[in-house]
C-alpha cells in the first residue's frame, strides 16, 4: 500500500466486554469512506446488525476523525461520533454527533484515525489511548463525577497536554440527551448515554507523533494561506455586521469586530479594532459569539475567543462574569458557543431585566457550568423549547402530579431567576422525577411517555420541531425548499450548514446570484430568504450539493459550521471563494490527488451509505413516505402571508412535492420511494448493499 | 524584522552578556582566550584548539508571545512544524503552547483559577529564549552540535553533529528543545532564517518578532536543569573565567 500522508494509518478497536484491543489498518478497509463519518457508516453497516439497540452491547460507538485532523489546514477540529442514536424516535437509527476541540487532533498524534468501540466492559472504565497503545483502565473512582473533574484527574495521570472526551452523571445515568465533551466546552450531543451504556466514563489520548503531509512542504504552506485567505468569520459569514472603511457591504452577520468593541475581561483589555480580510493575523478577533447572541453587554465580559485546534476562527468565547460566583457558588469563568451557551438562558421566557440584560448573561453561566459538567444535550434547544410549551401551557403541571409540580419553585422560573436551572438540570442528568426523566428522553420519547401526539408539535412554527424526535436545523425559514430537502434526510437534526452559511454570509443577493451560477449552474438556485420563487432544479442541485459538502467535511474532518468556502470576502475576487479547496488541501496533505468531482463521489458513497443503514434498520425502502418527511408549519407563514409572496416563508404542498422529486431524480434514486437505485449503489462501489437488500427483499430496482 | 536599529537600547541597556557577567567585548574575549578565529565560522561560533564551542554572540531577535491575546488555536505550532518539517507535529513545535494549553490541574477542586483553559483561560506561549552567554543547550552538548546561524544568530542545532542523545534536552531550563523521533535528531528555534513562520501564522498578532533582549533573568525556569558542561567545555570557560 502506498504510504499516505494525512491518515496516520491506524484504526483502534476496543471490545469491552472481554478487553480485547487491536488494531487494524485505515486504508486497507476505509479509505474509500475518508475517515469521520465515512468510517463510521461503513462500520455500522459491516457490523451491526439490523434491529440493535443504541445501548445493547453490539452497538458500536466510532470516534473518527479524517486525513486533514491534526494539520493545519484550517478548522480541521472535528471528531465525528457515529453510533445508534439513542434519541431517535421512535425507533433508534444511525446519525453522527460532532465535537471540536484538541480531540481529534491529538488522536492522530496519538497514532489513530479512528476508535471503534464495543461490548459492555463489567464495571466502569475508561480508555487511555497513548502513543499507538491502549489500555483500558478502572474508572470506578471516576464514576459519579463531572466532566470537569474527571478530565482534569485523567490529565493529572496522563499529563497536561492529554485531550479527555468524557461524560458527565446523564450520560453514566443512561439519559439519552446526554453529551460528551472534550477540551472543556466542546460536545456532541446525543452519544454520552451510549459511552455510559458501555460503561465507558472517557477516552483519553496523548501522543507525541505527527501527521505527514506527503505534498511538498512549500506548496502545502501556500494551500493553507490560500485557504485562510478566504476565510470569513463564524458560519462563513464574509463582511462585518457593522460599517467598516475597508468593506463595501455590512449585513446582519456574525463578523462582530469593530474599533471600540472590546474583549473586555482579557488580563489587558484588547480592542477586535479593524479586521482587514487581507490580514491574516487578525482573523480571530472577527468572531465573538457572546456578543452575536447575548448583545453589546457581553463584550465587558469577554476574556478571549477559544475554539478548535487548527481554527483561526474562535467560535467559542471565553466570559469571566465575576457576580456568579458570589451570587451562584459556580466559577466565574465559562466558555461555549451557540446553544451551549444558551442552554440556561433559553429555559426561560423572560427576564427582570429584559432578554439580553445581566440576568440573562448569568442563566448562560449557570446554564453552561451546570450542563458541561453533567453532561446533557439539548438538541440543539429542543429541550428549552419543549419545557417552555409544557410548562405555559399546563401540560406540565398535569402530567408530573401535584406533590412534585410543588416542588419546584415555579415563582422563580416565572421571574426569569438562573436559581431554578440548579434543581432542574442536576434532576435531568439523575432522572430524579417524572418531569427531569421525561426531559432526559429526548423529544419523541417525551411526547409519547406523556401521551402528546407528534403532530401537535408538527403544526407550531414556534417550536421549531422537525420530525423523529428532533428540531429543524436551518430550513425553510432561510432556504427555502433547499432547507427543507436537507432536514428531511437525517434521523437526528440535520447539521448541514452548507447551504445556510452561503445564504446568511451578509452579501448582496446579486452579488450571491453570481456565485451560485458558478456553483449550481443559475442564479435561480437561490432566493432572498422569505421571498420564494417556485422550486426549480437548480435549488434540488443545491441540496444534493450542500449535503455531500457536509459528509464531505465530517469524513475529512473540517469544519462545516465554518464552511463551505464558495463565497470569500474578497472584493477583488467579485466575492468568489473556490469550491475546489477540499480537494487542494487532501491531496497535498494525503499524496493521493483527487479532483473536486472525484471527491464529491466519495461523499456521495458516503452519504448514500448512511441512507441504506437508514433504510436496512427501519426495514422498509418506502423513504419518501416513512423518512423524508417535514412538519406542517413549513406551509404557514406566521403572518398568513400565501407562499411565494415577499415576507412568506411558506411553502406550498405540490410544489415541495416537486422539489422532492427533483432531489430524488438529483441524486439518481426512484421517484416513488426514495430509495437509492440497485444501480446507485453498484456506480458508487455500494455492491455489497445492493447484494444485501437484493437478498432481503429491499432493494428498488 | 526590519534592519533599523531599534534593538540598541535594549542591547546596550538591556541585562546581556557584557553586562551582566562583567567581562569584555567578544574583540576582547578573543584576544584573551587567544583563539584561533577562523573565517568560517567568524559569525557564527567560537572554535577553540580542542574544538569546543562557546557561543558569545547574541541573537538578533527573539519571538515574544502576549498570552492575553493567544486564543490556544495552535496554528503557530502547525506553522513551525509543517512549513519547516511537512509534518504536524506539536511535539517537534519550536514553539509550545499545547502543554499549556489544558487545566491547571494541580488543584482541580478549587475555584482559584491559574493559567489554561481549565483555568483563567489565559494561554502562555513557551517560546525559545536565545539566551545570552553562556548558552545552557550548546554548552550541554557534547558534540558542539548547537551553534550559531549566519544571519539571525539564532542558536540552532546542527543536525549533522547532532547524535540525538537529548543531553540538551535536560540542560535548557524552560524546556525548549524538541526531540524529533523520525530523525532521532533535536531541534530548536532557529527563527526561521529571521521570517518566523509561527509569528507569520498567528491569526491574533500574540506573537512578535522583536530585536533581541534578554528574558533569562525575568522568566521563571520550566524544569531544573542539568548544567552538565563538558570536560572540553570546561576548560574552555577557564580560560575566561
Amino acid at each position: 500500500m502506498a504510504n499516505y500522508g494525512g491518515w496516520v494509518g491506524k484504526t483502534l478497536r476496543v471490545d469491552l466486554s472481554n478487553g480485547n484491543i487491536s488494531i487494524e489498518n485505515t486504508l486497507e478497509r476505509y479509505k474509500d469512506y475518508l475517515g469521520g463519518t465515512g468510517i463510521g457508516y461503513k462500520v455500522l453497516w459491516d457490523e451491526v446488525p439490523a434491529g440493535t439497540q443504541p445501548f445493547d452491547p453490539v452497538n458500536r460507538i466510532v470516534f473518527g476523525v479524517g486525513p486533514l485532523a491534526g494539520t493545519g489546514a484550517p478548522c480541521n477540529g472535528r471528531t465525528a461520533i457515529t453510533t445508534l442514536w439513542p434519541t431517535c424516535w421512535p425507533k433508534s437509527l444511525v446519525a453522527s454527533g460532532h465535537m471540536g476541540g484538541n480531540f481529534a487532533a491529538e488522536l492522530k498524534y496519538a497514532g489513530f484515525d479512528a476508535i471503534i468501540i464495543y461490548g459492555k466492559a463489567d464495571q466502569p472504565v475508561w480508555l487511555c489511548i497513548l502513543d499507538g497503545k491502549a489500555e483500558i483502565r478502572d474508572a470506578r473512582n471516576l464514576w459519579g463525577e463531572g466532566i470537569r473533574r474527571t478530565s482534569m484527574e485523567i490529565s493529572r495521570q496522563m499529563g497536561p497536554r492529554a485531550s479527555v472526551a468524557a461524560i458527565g452523571q446523564a450520560g453514566e445515568n443512561l439519559v439519552p440527551m446526554s453529551v460528551v465533551i472534550n477540551s472543556h466546552s466542546h460536545s456532541a450531543g446525543g452519544v454520552g448515554s451510549v459511552m455510559g451504556s458501555k460503561n465507558l466514563k472517557a477516552i483519553g489520548v496523548l501522543g507525541t507523533g505527527s501527521v505527514r503531509i506527503a505534498g511538498n512542504k512549500e506548496e502545502w504552506e501556500k494551500a493553507v494561506n490560500y485557504h485562510l485567505s478566504l476565510l470569513g468569520a463564524n458560519n462563513q459569514h464574509v463582511v462585518p455586521d457593522s460599517p467598516q472603511k475597508w468593506s463595501e457591504y455590512y449585513g446582519p452577520t456574525r463578523w462582530v469586530a469593530s474599533p471600540g468593541r472590546r474583549w473586555g475581561a482579557a488580563s489587558s483589555s484588547i480592542d477586535t479594532g479593524s479586521c482587514d480580510p487581507h490580514n491574516l493575523n487578525r482573523i480571530a478577533y472577527r468572531t465573538n459569539n457572546a456578543a452575536f447572541f447575548l448583545g453589546e453587554r457581553a463584550w465587558k465580559y469577554t476574556v478571549r475567543g477559544n475554539g478548535c485546534s487548527s481554527c483561526p476562527i474562535r467560535c467559542h468565547t471565553i466570559l469571566k462574569v465575576p457576580s456568579v460566583s458570589s451570587k451562584y457558588g459556580i466559577p466565574e469563568i465559562g466558555q461555549n458557543t451557540c446553544v451551549g451557551m444558551l442552554f440556561g438562558r433559553n429555559f426561560f421566557r423572560s427576564f427582570p431585566d429584559g432578554p439580553k440584560g445581566e440576568t440573562s448573561i448569568e442563566a448562560c453561566m449557570v446554564g453552561m457550568s451546570l450542563a458541561d459538567d453533567l453532561g446533557i444535550w439539548d438538541n440543539y434547544g429542543q429541550m428549552q423549547r419543549d419545557f417552555q410549551e409544557l410548562y405555559y401551557s399546563g401540560i406540565l403541571k398535569e402530567k408530573v402530579g401535584s406533590k412534585e409540580f410543588k416542588s419546584y419553585s415555579w415563582d422563580e422560573y416565572e421571574k426569569g431567576s438562573p436559581n431554578f436551572l440548579f434543581k432542574l438540570l442536576r434532576g435531568i442528568a439523575l432522572k430524579r422525577d417524572e418531569l427531569t426523566t421525561a426531559l432526559g428522553m429526548g423529544t419523541g420519547y417525551h411526547l409519547e411517555r406523556w401521551g402528546i401526539p407528534e403532530k401537535d408539535w408538527q403544526e407550531r412554527p414556534e417550536l421549531s420541531y422537525w420530525k423523529m424526535g428532533h428540531p429543524r436545523h436551518h430550513s425553510s425559514e432561510e432556504a427555502g425548499q433547499t432547507g427543507v430537502i436537507i432536514n428531511t434526510q437525517y434521523n437526528r437534526d440535520s447539521q448541514c450548514h452548507s447551504h445556510t452559511n452561503f445564504i446568511r454570509n451578509g452579501l448582496p443577493l446579486h452579488v450571491q446570484k453570481q456565485i451560485a451560477v458558478d456553483i449550481w449552474g443559475s442564479t435561480d438556485a437561490i432566493d432572498a430568504m422569505s421571498a420564494y420563487s417556485p422550486m426549480n432544479v437548480y435549488k434540488a442541485k443545491m441540496a444534493k450539493w450542500s449535503i455531500l459538502r457536509k459528509e464531505l467535511h465530517d469524513s475529512l474532518s473540517i469544519c462545516n459550521w465554518m464552511g463551505p468556502w464558495i463565497a470569500s470576502p474578497l472584493k477583488e475576487h467579485n466575492y468568489k471563494g473556490d469550491d475546489s479547496v477540499e480537494s487542494l488541501l487532501y491531496s497535498l496533505a494525503t499524496g493521493n490527488p483527487k479532483s473536486r468531482e472525484e471527491l464529491d463521489k466519495d461523499s456521495e458513497r458516503i452519504f448514500v451509505l448512511h441512507r441504506a443503514l437508514t433504510i436496512r434498520d427501519m426495514q422498509t425502502s418506502d423513504m419518501r413516505t416513512k423518512h423524508d418527511t417535514f412538519p406542517k408549519w413549513i406551509f404557514k407563514d406566521q403572518a398568513g402571508k400565501p407562499p411565494f409572496s415577499s415576507g412568506s416563508s411558506a411553502m406550498d404542498p405540490d410544489d415541495i412535492k416537486l422539489a422532492m422529486d427533483m432531489f430524488y431524480s438529483e441524486m439518481g434514486w426512484d421517484l416513488e420511494t426514495g430509495a437509492p437505485r440497485t444501480e446507485t449503489y453498484q456506480k458508487l462501489g455500494l455492491q455489497d448493499v445492493a447484494d444485501v437488500f437484493d437478498r432481503n427483499g429491499l432493494a428498488v430496482g | 524584522m526590519t534592519k533599523k536599529n531599534d534593538g540598541d537600547i535594549l542591547k546596550r541597556n538591556g541585562p546581556s552578556v557584557h553586562s551582566s557577567n562583567p567581562c569584555f567585548s567578544r574583540r576582547e574575549f578573543l584576544f584573551m582566550g587567544g583563539i584561533i578565529f577562523t573565517a568560517a565560522t567568524a559569525s557564527q561560533c567560537w572554535s577553540s584548539g580542542n574544538s569546543s564551542l562557546i557561543i558569545i554572540e547574541q541573537a538578533n531577535g527573539l519571538v515574544v508571545g502576549d498570552p492575553s491575546k493567544c486564543v490556544g488555536c495552535r496554528r503557530c505550532e502547525l506553522a513551525c512544524s509543517e512549513f519547516n518539517d511537512g509534518k504536524a507535529s506539536p511535539v517537534i513545535s519550536r514553539i509550545k503552547i499545547s502543554r499549556n494549553l489544558n487545566p491547571w490541574i494541580s488543584n482541580p477542586g478549587v475555584k482559584q483559577f491559574g493559567p489554561g483553559t481549565f483555568g483563567n483561560g489565559l494561554v502562555i506561549q513557551d517560546l525559545c529564549k536565545q539566551c545570552p552567554h553562556p548558552v545552557p543547550c550548546a554548552n550541554a552538548c557534547p558534540h558542539n552540535a548547537i551553534v550559531l546561524a549566519p544571519n539571525t544568530k539564532a542558536r540552532v542545532v546542527d543536525s549533522a553533529k547532532c547524535v540525538g542523545c537529548k543531553i540538551c534536552q535536560r540542560a535548557c531550563p524552560w524546556d525548549m528543545i524538541s526531540f524529533d523521533p523520525d530523525t532521532n535528531r533535536a531541534t530548536k528555534c532557529f527563527l526561521c532564517n529571521g521570517n518566523p513562520k509561527c509569528v507569520a501564522a498567528c491569526p491574533a498578532e500574540a506573537l512578535k518578532y522583536v530585536p533581541w533582549c534578554d528574558l533569562t533573568k525575568i522568566e521563571r525556569p520550566r524544569i531544573s536543569p542539568n548544567t552538565f558542561i563538558s570536560p572540553s567545555k570546561a576548560s574552555t570557560c577557564i580560560e575566561c573565567h
